[in-house]
C-alpha cells in the first residue's frame, strides 16, 4: 500500500516540478517556494524528496538545467522544461484531470 | 546549435567520469537551498542560529538527500542503457537479413585479414627470436660476370678463419657445418641432424638454455670432454623430452658425448637436432678422413655503426687475399655480397608475404566498404523514425546513445566470431605451410596487436555509419522526412546514391584483382605440375643412408653394405625393382667439370655427374635413347662405363655418336677415395631427367657405376607393386640386418620428395591467394546483393507505378538487372586497369604463364558478371513479382 501511494506521491510531485516551471527557468528552492504560495499553503513539499525528483527528471530528458547567478547574486542551478517536459506536462495534466474529474463524480453519487 | 549539443554530450561524458565535479554540485545546490531558507526565516524574524536549524530541519537529513539523488543518478542511467539495448536487439533482430549480413562481413574481413597477416609478421618480419638478428650478415662470393645467380656462401676452414680473424666488420662471428650424427638407439640407429658450431655460438645467438647449460670457451678446446646441446624438437622427438637426461652420456657417431644442455623451442638454428661444439684448425686435411670436408657457413654481427657498405669493402680485402691462395675457389672477377640472415632464409618467400600482405589490407577495405554501405542503406529506412521521434522530444543524444549501442552490438558479435574464425583459420594455415620454407624458429600465433588494429577498425566502421540518421534528425531538417510518402526518402538523395554505388564499384574492382591474382598463380602452378620431370615417380620408397664414416671409406667397404643389401629388397613381397643412387630427382648430384676425347673447346664444359646401380633407370622408367644401360657385370667389376643424358649428347658431342667415345669426369680425381685417370666409355644415352629442380633447363648429366668410390651419401630407391610406405618397416629391417649402425633419413615415397622439393612452396602462394580471392568473392556478392535489394525495395512504389502504366514484368526484370550489371561492369573495368597494373609485381611468382594472361582476365571478368547477375535474381523475382495495385499502395 505504501508502495503504490510513494509511485503517486512520486507522479504528483513530477506533476507538480513540471508546472512550476511551465512559467520559466526556476532553482530548486524556488520550485519549493513556488508550490508552496500557488497552492495557497495546502501542500508543503517535503524538500528532502525534492532534488532527487528535480535529478531524475533533468536525466529521463524532461528538464534540462544551468549553473546561472540568482536574484540576490548566489551561484544556483536554473531547471527548465525542455519541448518533451513540456508534452509531458500537458499529458500528466490532462490526465489528472479527467481522473480527478471522474473520482469527484463518483464521490458525488450517493 | 551544434557546437550546444556537442557541449552538452561533452558534459554528460565529463560528468560520468568525475564523480567529485557531481558532488560538488550536489553539494553547492543544497547549500545554495539552505542559505536561501535560512535567509528567509530571518527575515522572518528568527535568529541566525534557529534560522539555520530551521532551514536544515525543513529539508531534512542533508546526508541522506545526498544519497537519494545519487541514486537517482544511477539507477536512471542503468535503466535508459538498457532500454536502448533492448530496444536495439529488438530492431535487429526484426530486420534479421541485415543483422545476419553484417555481422558476417564484419567477422569475414576480422578473421580472414587476422589470420593471414599473422602468418606474415610471424614469418617475414620477425622470423628470428635472437637479439640483434637484424644485423645478423652472411658472406656470399658472386662471379662479376653473373652477379644475380647464386653465390657461393661455403667455405672450408683456412678460409673461413681467415675471414673471422682479419675482418673489423664483426664484433661476433661465428660459422657452423651440417654433419650427420648417428646415434644409436634401441635396436637400431637413427639419424640426427648435427650443427658444429664454433666458439661463440651461443653467445652469438643470445638465448640461453631451457635446461643446463650452453657451450663455453672450455668445451671447445681440443683435449676437452665431449659434449653436446639438444634442440627443443629432438628432444622432444627422441629423447622423451625428459629434462633429467642432462649429464649423461649419448653415443654419437662412435663417441661418448655428454649432455650439458636442451635448448628452447624457438632456438631452431639450422634446424638442427643437435649441436656439437668444435674448433677448427687450418690444417687442410678432410676433418674426418676418408670423408668430404666439412663446408661451413658464415655468419657475422655488424658492429654498431657498420654499414654494410662498409662491411662488403672490408671483407672484399680479405676476399682478394684468399682468392691468390686459393685460386680455385674465386672466379677470376668476384664481388663479395653481404646479405642479412632474414634476407637469406626468407628470400622468394619475401614477395609472396608482401603480395599477400596488400591482399589482406584490401580485404578489411572490402570489409569495412560493405558495412559501410549496409549501414547507410538502413540509415535512410530509418530516416522518418528518427525524425519522428525527435519531434516526439528524445533529445539527439539519446538516439545517438541508442544508435552507438546497435553498432555496438553488432561490433561485438562480430568481433566474437572474427577472432573465432581467425583462430581456426590460422591453424589451418599453419597446418598447410610447407615446412622447409619458413625458418625452423618461427612461431606463428595470433598476433595480437594486429588483432586489436582489425577489430578496431572494423568495429569503428559500424559505429560512424551507423550515425548517420541521428546526425541528419540533428540538422533539424524534420519536415522533408516526414512528409514523404513511403518509409522514407525515395533512395536517398542523388549524392548518396554515387556514394553507394562508388563504394560498390570500389569492392568489385579491388576483387577482380585478388581474383586475377588468384587465377594467375593457379594457371602457374597447374603449369608448374605439368612439367615432365622425365621419369615416373609413383610408387617408389627412397631413403637415404649416411654410413659411419669410420668403417666405410673405400669402394670395396661401401659394396660391402649395398649388395648385399639390394639382393635382400629384391627379394622382399612386394618389391618390383631397386637401384642405389647418389642422388634423387629433380635435383642431380655432383658437379664436376667434363672432357670429351678429342674434342677441342675454348670455354669450360661442365657437367652433374651421379653414381648408381644398373637398375636405376628401370626402377624410374627412364627412357634409353640410344645405346644400353650398364649390365650387372660392369658394375660390379666397377668398370669405367658411363651414360649420359640427351642434353650432354647434344651440347658436347653435336652431331657425332657419342657410343663408344669417351669422357672424362674431372672431380672424381679429388674425391676423399679418388678415381684415378677418371675417363669413361659412353655406353648409352638416356632422356633428359629435371636434375635443377623444375624450372632450370635441364644441364647436362652422366651417370656412373656406383662401386667406383667409397665416397658421397647414397640412398636406395625401391619400386614396389602396392603402396610404397608399407615396406617402410621392411626395409629398415634389411637395412639393420646388413648392418646395424646404419641410419635411415629421408625415408617416404618419390612423390613426396618432389612434392615438398618443387610444388610446396608455389602450392602454398597459390592457396593462400585463393582463400583470399573466394573471401572477397564472398564480401563482393553479398554488398552487391544487399545494396541491389535495397534498392529494389524503395523503388517498389516506382516499379507498381510503371507496371500498372504499361510496362512488363520483363521490362521490371530488366530495370533491377540493369541496376546491378551497371554497377558491375564498371567496377570490372576500373578493376581490369588495376590489375593490369598490379600484375607486373606478380610476375615473379610466375612460372611459364604470362601475367597479363588473358584466359584468366577474361575468366574473372565473366566471374564476377556472373556473381552480380546471380545477387540480382532474387530482388529482381520480387521485382517481377508484384502486384501493382499492392505495390502502388505500399508504404
Amino acid at each position: 500500500m505504501t508502495d503504490k501511494k510513494d509511485d503517486l506521491l512520486q507522479g504528483t510531485l513530477d506533476l507538480l516540478i513540471l508546472k512550476s516551471l511551465a512559467r520559466g527557468p526556476m532553482h530548486g528552492y524556488g520550485v519549493a517556494e513556488w508550490i508552496h504560495e500557488s497552492s495557497q499553503d495546502v501542500l508543503r513539499v517535503e524538500e528532502g524528496a525534492l532534488y532527487p525528483a528535480l535529478h531524475r527528471l533533468e536525466l529521463r530528458g524532461l528538464l534540462s538545467a544551468e549553473w546561472g547567478v540568482s536574484d540576490n547574486n548566489r551561484r544556483a542551478k536554473f531547471y527548465a522544461l525542455t519541448t518533451a517536459g513540456k508534452k509531458q506536462l500537458m499529458q500528466e495534466a490532462e490526465y489528472w484531470h479527467r481522473m480527478s474529474g471522474a473520482i469527484a463524480r463518483i464521490l458525488q453519487t450517493a | 546549435m551544434a557546437n550546444r549539443w556537442l557541449g552538452k554530450v561533452w558534459q554528460r561524458i565529463r560528468a560520468t567520469s568525475r564523480p567529485d565535479q557531481l558532488n560538488r554540485d550536489l553539494d553547492d545546490e543544497l547549500a545554495f537551498h539552505l542559505a536561501q531558507r535560512t535567509a528567509k526565516n530571518r527575515a522572518a524574524g528568527m535568529n541566525a542560529a534557529a534560522a539555520g536549524y530551521a532551514a536544515q530541519r525543513q529539508l531534512g537529513n542533508i546526508t541522506d538527500v545526498k544519497e537519494r539523488t545519487r541514486e537517482v543518478l544511477i539507477l536512471t542511467s542503468l535503466e535508459s542503457l538498457w532500454r536502448d539495448f533492448t530496444y536495439a536487439l529488438r530492431a535487429l533482430r526484426k530486420k534479421p537479413g541485415f543483422t545476419i549480413v553484417a555481422i558476417a562481413t564484419l567477422a569475414l574481413g576480422i578473421g580472414a585479414s587476422t589470420a593471414i597477416f599473422s602468418v606474415i609478421e610471424n614469418v617475414l618480419i620477425e622470423p628470428f627470436p635472437y637479439p640483434g638478428a637484424d644485423r645478423f650478415m652472411t658472406v656470399e662470393i658472386h662471379d662479376a660476370n653473373n652477379v644475380d645467380a647464386a653465390g657461393r656462401a661455403e667455405y672450408s676452414s683456412p678460409e673461413f678463419l681467415d675471414y673471422i680473424e682479419k675482418n673489423h666488420v664483426f664484433d661476433l662471428a661465428i660459422a657452423d657445418a651440417s654433419e650427420d650424427v648417428l646415434y644409436q638407439v634401441g635396436g637400431g640407429m637413427e639419424r640426427l641432424h648435427g650443427i658444429l658450431c664454433t666458439p661463440n655460438t651461443f653467445e652469438f645467438f643470445g638465448l640461453p638454455a631451457l635446461y643446463g647449460r650452453v657451450s663455453e670457451p672450455a668445451d671447445y678446446e681440443p683435449g676437452a670432454p665431449p659434449t653436446f646441446i639438444l634442440g627443443y624438437k629432438a628432444w622432444k622427438s627422441h629423447f622423451g623430452g625428459d629434462p633429467s637426461i642432462i649429464g649423461e652420456t649419448f653415443i654419437l657417431n662412435g663417441t661418448a658425448r655428454t649432455l650439458i644442455g636442451i635448448m628452447p623451442r624457438r632456438f631452431g638454428w639450422g634446424s638442427g637436432d643437435v649441436f656439437l661444439p668444435v674448433k677448427p684448425t687450418r690444417a687442410e686435411q678432410a676433418y674426418v678422413a676418408g670423408e668430404f670436408p666439412p663446408v661451413w657457413y658464415l655468419m657475422g654481427h655488424l658492429k654498431p655503426g657498420v654499414t654494410v657498405n662498409q662491411a662488403q669493402a672490408d671483407l672484399s680485402v680479405i676476399a682478394n687475399q684468399l682468392a691468390k691462395i686459393y685460386p680455385k675457389s674465386y672466379p677470376p672477377r668476384f664481388v663479395v655480397k653481404i646479405v642479412s640472415a632474414t634476407d637469406m632464409v626468407v628470400g622468394n618467400f619475401r614477395t609472396t608475404l608482401t603480395l599477400t600482405l596488400g591482399a589482406v589490407a584490401l580485404l578489411l577495405l572490402i570489409s569495412c566498404a560493405n558495412l559501410a554501405n549496409l549501414m547507410l542503406a538502413r540509415a535512410t529506412t530509418r530516416e522518418k523514425e528518427f525524425a519522428v521521434r525527435s519531434a516526439l522530444g528524445a533529445s539527439r543524444w539519446r538516439l545517438v546513445r541508442q544508435l552507438l549501442v546497435e553498432s555496438l552490438i553488432l561490433s561485438v558479435c562480430g568481433g566474437a566470431i572474427g577472432v573465432g574464425i581467425a583462430a581456426l583459420g590460422l591453424n589451418s594455415i599453419v597446418a598447410l605451410i610447407p615446412p622447409i620454407t619458413i625458418p625452423a624458429e618461427t612461431e606463428i600465433s595470433l598476433n595480437f596487436p594486429v588483432l586489436a588494429f582489425a577489430l578496431t577498425v572494423a568495429m569503428f566502421t559500424p559505429m560512424i555509419f551507423g550515425l548517420v540518421p541521428a546526425l541528419r534528425a540533428a540538422r533539424n531538417d524534420l519536415e522533408r522526412p516526414l512528409r514523404d510518402s513511403g518509409k522514407g526518402t525515395s533512395s536517398g538523395t542523388v549524392g548518396q546514391g554515387r556514394f553507394r554505388d562508388a563504394v560498390i564499384v570500389c569492392e568489385v574492382a579491388l576483387s577482380f584483382t585478388l581474383l586475377v591474382g588468384a587465377g594467375l598463380l593457379m594457371r602457374s602452378f597447374v603449369a608448374l605440375r605439368g612439367v615432365s620431370l622425365g621419369l615416373r615417380a609413383d610408387h617408389v620408397l627412397v631413403t637415404r643412408l649416411p654410413l659411419p664414416s669410420e668403417r666405410y671409406q673405400t669402394a670395396a667397404q661401401l659394396v660391402s653394405f649395398y649388395r648385399p643389401l639390394l639382393t635382400r629388397l629384391k627379394s622382399l613381397p612386394g618389391v618390383v625393382d631397386v637401384a642405389e643412387s647418389s642422388a634423387l630427382p629433380p635435383y642431380g648430384g655432383f658437379p664436376s667439370d667434363v672432357e670429351v676425347s678429342g674434342a677441342v673447346h675454348a670455354e669450360k664444359w661442365s657437367a652433374l655427374f651421379q653414381l648408381c646401380s644398373e637398375r636405376f633407370f628401370s626402377v624410374l622408367h627412364i627412357q634409353l635413347r640410344d645405346g644400353r644401360f650398364f649390365d650387372e657385370t660392369e658394375v660390379a667389376d666397377a668398370r669405367k662405363v658411363a651414360v649420359i643424358n640427351e642434353t650432354f649428347a647434344q651440347r658436347y658431342f653435336d652431331r657425332v655418336n657419342p657410343i663408344g667415345r669417351r669422357i672424362r669426369v674431372s672431380d672424381l680425381a679429388n674425391f676423399p677415395d679418388k678415381v684415378d685417370d677418371p675417363w669413361f666409355e659412353v655406353v648409352g644415352v638416356v632422356s633428359d631427367v629435371r636434375n635443377k629442380g623444375l624450372q632450370e633447363p635441364v644441364a647436362p648429366e652422366v651417370w656412373l657405376p656406383y662401386t667406383l668410390t667409397g665416397s658421397g651419401q647414397r640412398g636406395v630407391l625401391v619400386r614396389t607393386a602396392n603402396d610404397p610406405m608399407s615396406l617402410m618397416d621392411s626395409l629398415r629391417r634389411e637395412v639393420w640386418a646388413v648392418d646395424r649402425s646404419v641410419a635411415l633419413s629421408y625415408t617416404g615415397t618419390m612423390e613426396n620428395y618432389i612434392h615438398l622439393q618443387s610444388y610446396a612452396g608455389p602450392q602454398f602462394g597459390f592457396v593462400l591467394m585463393t582463400i583470399f580471392a573466394i573471401v572477397g568473392l564472398a564480401l563482393v556478392s553479398i554488398g552487391v546483393y544487399s545494396v541491389v535489394a535495397y534498392a529494389t525495395a524503395r523503388r517498389t512504389h516506382e516499379i507498381g507505378i510503371r507496371m500498372a502504366l504499361g510496362a512488363t514484368r520483363t521490362d521490371a526484370l530488366k530495370l533491377v538487372l540493369g541496376m546491378g550489371l551497371r554497377v558491375i561492369s564498371v567496377g570490372v573495368a576500373i578493376g581490369l586497369i588495376a590489375s593490369l597494373a598490379l600484375s607486373r609485381v606478380l610476375a615473379s611468382q610466375l612460372w611459364q604463364t604470362s601475367a597479363y594472361d588473358p584466359l584468366t582476365i577474361c575468366g574473372v571478368a565473366i566471374l564476377l558478371l556472373a556473381i552480380g547477375v546471380a545477387a540480382c535474381v532474387v530482388p529482381a523475382r520480387r521485382a517481377t513479382s508484384i502486384e501493382p495495385t499492392l505495390a502502388l499502395r505500399h508504404e
